[in-house]
């Protein structure tokens, strides 16, 4: 069995987190989402894979050339859609395969379910059918499959993830892969659908703090780096090498923290909280419910919850972020939100500066005393 | 400069063989050939041209022992008979060399009064002929082999088969040559990175040591007299080697680098570093290529920032100079291998100089020679273009300034892989679009940026050809100015600081000249961008990471004018990844 993952699209609906790698790049519980597909299919038996890659793709090869596997990677050069993506692999391809999103993640017991029957869709209800394929189903068969719906007639939608036959490249026409299953399926072909167990898409990147609240259910306990003896440890907790925790921390699992950080003293962590390495949370400053990247430092005083933030930030003290309802303006369509603040790479916010339900693009420099509310700042801003 | 490679075990020795030259590649490709013991005594097969583009035969010779060769010329041109390995008149005995024996002329003459025929125009020949005079006396291959050794001078890494001895005899002096230890299998090569697939435990040999390996058992010898060698534990992967899904070995490196620079300036451990770079009263550097490079820019920082005096030579011309009498000898070399580092750390040394080593190679020949090594942590570099590299080289350098200097940049160096993270998303497609049409391309810079400039240049024509030259914004002045014309862009590193007034005025100038002017300066920036034709941002941050991104910068400006022009990225024309002979 072989397994195809597409990591090629950039995922421009989670901007600006894909400024300096793809979707499926972006870390998730302290890993990239992509490993985590990569896993269920080894906890499969299934080695021999292929990524299809395009849009960072230097990044992409670099972490897989790591992961100490045999991968293969092939290269996508323009984004034309999955179907296109698939067809850049066709010569590596040798029989059955399946065919996986790198940027969503799925249990292993999902693809066990669906691995030996060729000819499948893998299918999962959704509340937001219109973001993805949606499938109508009759008998465990599917019997039409329409892409991004304005009026959803069901609330079943393809994860993605299939099953096919090497045939399967005779029927592809348009440039995504649900077309071709239905010309499939008007050629009288049954293609099975088969229930997926866990599977999660962020679409917008706050849906990121969702999966990694998720992803975090399955932390193990970890303890490589030093803690103080005045720390208060509870529940599921991971902290990497050379990381040091000061007095007087509290941290409530599950949480992951990376390596070389130095947290505290005197600081909070509260469940589904996601810390890089390299990381520096100064004193009283407390988190939760949080994705903090690589190489940030949060100042003292700071309370940032319910928010993403990139690599390489630097937010000076008393930084503020407080959850919200807002309505949202992402690639051309409004969309209703509720989360506190997405923050790219390499943001500068100065001290006293609060975030409210707003995205804040790549090397941002906000002066600080600034509020930043219900707003989207492109990469490069000022504010001041 | 060649890579040898020999087997001997329970598998067959001519697909792994051809396999493990592949690897071998980078440190020569104009010819290869494979010997094994076959049923009837000695098969052969040699080529011209490179063994990644056709094994031919090689691969199908029988036998469980075998030995391999691939060739970067230095005597006789690359051809069919030129190639290793070469054999013996009666065709009994064959031997694959790396290395240079000095004295073969000599040699040469007294083997053909003595009724040899030599086939070959290459010094290498001369050692079969040797040992087939000696093992006619005693049918031994050992003894034969350390027979030989003192009549040869110069460097070299031997492997020698011989009909009906199921073993192989392998000897150094002066050359790389590391023995993997399988299970019950052994190999030896010029360097791990064939072994690592099959085994971990490598055992590096010495100067003056004979080994005899047979399938079961390994034998060394030193001057003739039984000695033992530590077997060491190989710390790269098998996937530190390998391509990946990157085009070019020189691309994943580039990309490596964050990782390289932050490694190595994690493992040198400012507490630790040796007593004579504390006590340094003066410096002197000897370096060859882009290490030389490293070793100016080293200079500049040494003497501005800690006031210690500091020196740079060429390795080859060192000998040349009288040595300083004190002080510290600092010698640079990737491989731990090239020859006119090593010569001139062992002058250091017979002088009376304390000797460090920086290199990327553990148990290489400079670990030996001098007193103290420091590793940079790159990992295994395979383009013959020196990239990350070079920057780990830069960051036990720069390690070495800021601990002479009471640890002010220690927050710097450690931020600085994320910088270098950002420098890989620049868009260089313009800049490319420019140098790709160029006959010759200027780079100029001032202070530590004029090493950087250098470097840029070096980049530039090793790996795309073009005619490139590094100068000193002024110096250029003083002669090249001559030569600016429309046809000739220059690539001009304005970093805000002590250099950024007088290159501003530099630029104006060379515009005048109505040069195209590329530059690599700071976003930010208000006045650069409106003089220059492209300007190339980099994020504004402290000099020490100046000089990483705008070096960063032209490293990928070369890659991607070479891979627009198509060359081979990895192997450039007539270039060896380290060199081994003077």
């Amino acid at each position: 069995m072989q397994a195809i993952i597409l990591a090629a699209g950039e995922g421009v609906r989670v901007r600006p987190l894909t400024r300096s790698r793809p979707k499926a790049m972006i870390p998730v519980a302290n890993r990239p989402i992509i490993e985590y597909v990569i896993d269920a299919l080894i906890k499969n038996g299934i080695r021999d894979i292929v990524v299809v890659v395009g849009y960072r793709k230097e990044q992409v090869t670099r972490f897989l050339n790591g992961l100490g596997l045999p991968i293969e990677v092939v290269f996508q050069e323009k984004q034309l859609g999955t179907a296109h993506a698939l067809q850049c692999a066709e010569s590596k391809i040798k029989g059955d395969f399946l065919v996986l999103p790198g940027d969503n993640y799925i249990d292993p017991q999902s693809i066990a379910r669906i691995k030996d029957t060729p000819n499948a869709i893998l299918v999962k209800e959704h509340p937001n059918p219109s973001n993805f394929g949606v499938v109508l189903l009759n008998n465990g068969l599917v019997t039409d499959i329409v892409e991004k719906p304005e009026h959803s007639p069901s609330f079943m939608v393809s994860t993605g993830i299939y099953s096919l036959k090497k045939s399967f490249f005779s029927h592809i026409r348009g440039t995504d892969i649900t077309d071709a299953i239905s010309v499939m399926i008007r050629a009288g072909e049954h293609i099975q659908a088969v229930p997926a167990d866990d599977w999660q898409d962020a679409i917008f990147a706050w849906d990121l703090l969702k999966m990694n609240r998720r992803l975090l259910k399955n932390l193990p306990t970890a303890r490589e780096g030093t803690a103080s003896r005045q720390t208060i440890i509870q529940g599921p907790v991971s902290i990497g090498k050379g990381t040091t925790i000061g007095p007087n921390t509290v941290i409530t699992g599950p949480v992951v923290i990376g390596n070389d950080c130095t947290i505290g003293p005197n600081t909070v962590i509260m469940p589904n909280t996601s810390i890089g390495s390299r990381v520096r949370l100064d004193p009283f400053t407390m988190t939760g419910d949080a994705i903090i990247m690589d190489d940030t430092i949060i100042g003292s005083h700071s309370r940032i919850i319910d928010t993403v933030v990139g690599e390489r930030c630097n937010l000076a003290d008393h930084t503020s972020v407080s959850t919200a309802a807002g309505v949202m303006d992402i690639e051309g369509c409004t969309i209703r939100s509720e989360f506190g603040a997405v923050l790219g790479n390499n943001i500068t916010s100065g001290p006293f500066t609060a975030y409210k339900n707003c995205i804040v693009g790549n090397n941002v420099t906000i002066e600080g005393q600034e509020s930043i509310t219900f707003r989207t700042l492109p990469d490069g801003s000022l504010v001041i | 400069m060649c890579g040898i490679i020999g087997y001997i075990g329970r598998r067959d020795a001519a697909p792994l063989i051809v396999e493990g030259l592949k690897k071998l590649e980078y440190r020569g490709y104009d010819s290869f050939g494979v010997a094994t013991l076959g049923t009837t005594g000695i098969d052969l097969a040699k080529h011209q041209g490179r063994i990644s583009e056709k094994a031919g035969t090689a691969a199908r010779l029988k036998g469980k022992t075998g030995i391999g060769h691939t060739r970067w010329a230095t005597h006789g041109i690359p051809n069919d008979r030129n190639a290793h390995p070469h054999t013996d008149c009666t065709g009994k005995i064959a031997v694959v060399h790396n290395g240079i024996i000095e004295n073969y002329a000599d040699l040469k003459r007294h083997l053909q009064s003595r009724g040899h025929t030599f086939r070959s125009e290459t010094d290498t020949e001369v050692i079969v002929h040797l040992i087939e005079e000696e093992y006619s006396i005693k049918p031994d291959l050992l003894t034969a082999v350390q027979a030989v050794i003192p009549k040869l001078e110069g460097s070299y890494a031997i492997l020698v088969i011989a009909a009906g001895e199921d073993r192989i005899i392998a000897a150094r002096n002066m050359s790389p040559l590391v023995i993997g230890v399988g299970d019950g299998e052994f190999f030896a090569a010029s360097d791990i990175t064939p072994v690592i697939e099959f085994t971990e435990r490598a055992m590096y040999l010495e100067d003056g040591d004979t080994v005899s390996l047979t399938n079961k058992k390994i034998e060394i010898f030193h001057n003739g007299k039984p000695a033992a060698r530590s077997i060491e534990l190989i710390d790269w992967s098998l996937e530190d080697v390998r391509k990946g899904g990157f085009a070019h070995y020189m691309l994943k490196e580039i990309y490596e680098q964050p990782q390289a620079f932050y490694n190595t300036i994690r493992s040198v451990d400012p507490v630790s570093l040796p007593e004579e770079v504390l006590q340094a009263k003066s410096v002197t550097l000897v370096a060859c290529g882009s290490s030389y490079h490293t070793g100016l820019i080293f200079t500049y920082l040494l003497e501005s920032i800690c006031g210690i005096p500091a020196r740079l030579e060429f390795a080859s011309e060192f000998k040349y100079f009288p040595p300083p009498v004190t002080g510290l000898v600092i010698g640079i070399t990737q491989s731990g291998e090239t020859a006119d580092t090593l010569a001139a750390i062992r002058h250091a040394r017979t002088s009376g100089c304390s000797t460090l080593a920086i290199t990327n190679v553990l148990g290489s020949s400079v670990t030996r020679i001098a007193d103290t090594t420091l590793f940079m942590r790159a990992g295994p570099e395979i383009s013959v273009a020196a990239t990350k590299s070079f920057i780990a080289q830069l960051a036990i350098l720069m390690q070495m300034v800021n601990c002479l200097s009471e640890r002010k940049y220690d927050d710097v160096l450690q931020q600085a892989h994320k910088v270098i993270e950002e420098v890989l998303l620049v868009d260089l497609s313009e800049a490319v679009m420019v140098c790709k049409k160029a006959q010759s391309i200027f780079y100029v810079g001032r202070g530590p940026f004029y090493p950087v400039s250098l470097e840029g240049a070096l980049k530039m024509k090793e790996i795309s050809y073009i005619h490139a030259e590094g100068y000193s914004a002024g110096e250029l002045k003083h002669g090249p100015f001559a030569l600016l014309s429309p046809e000739t862009p220059v690539i001009a590193l304005c970093m805000p600081g002590d250099t950024y007034g007088v290159m501003i005025s530099n630029i104006k100038e060379m515009k005048a000249r109505g040069a195209p002017v590329i530059a690599i300066g700071v976003a930010g920036d208000r006045d650069l961008p409106d003089i220059v034709d492209i300007f190339i941002s980099v994020p504004k941050t402290p000099l020490f990471i100046q000089i990483l991104t705008s070096l960063v910068t032209e490293q990928l400006l070369a890659y991607h004018t070479a891979v627009a022009l198509g060359r081979d990225v990895d192997k450039p024309r007539n270039l060896a990844k380290s060199v081994t002979v003077e």
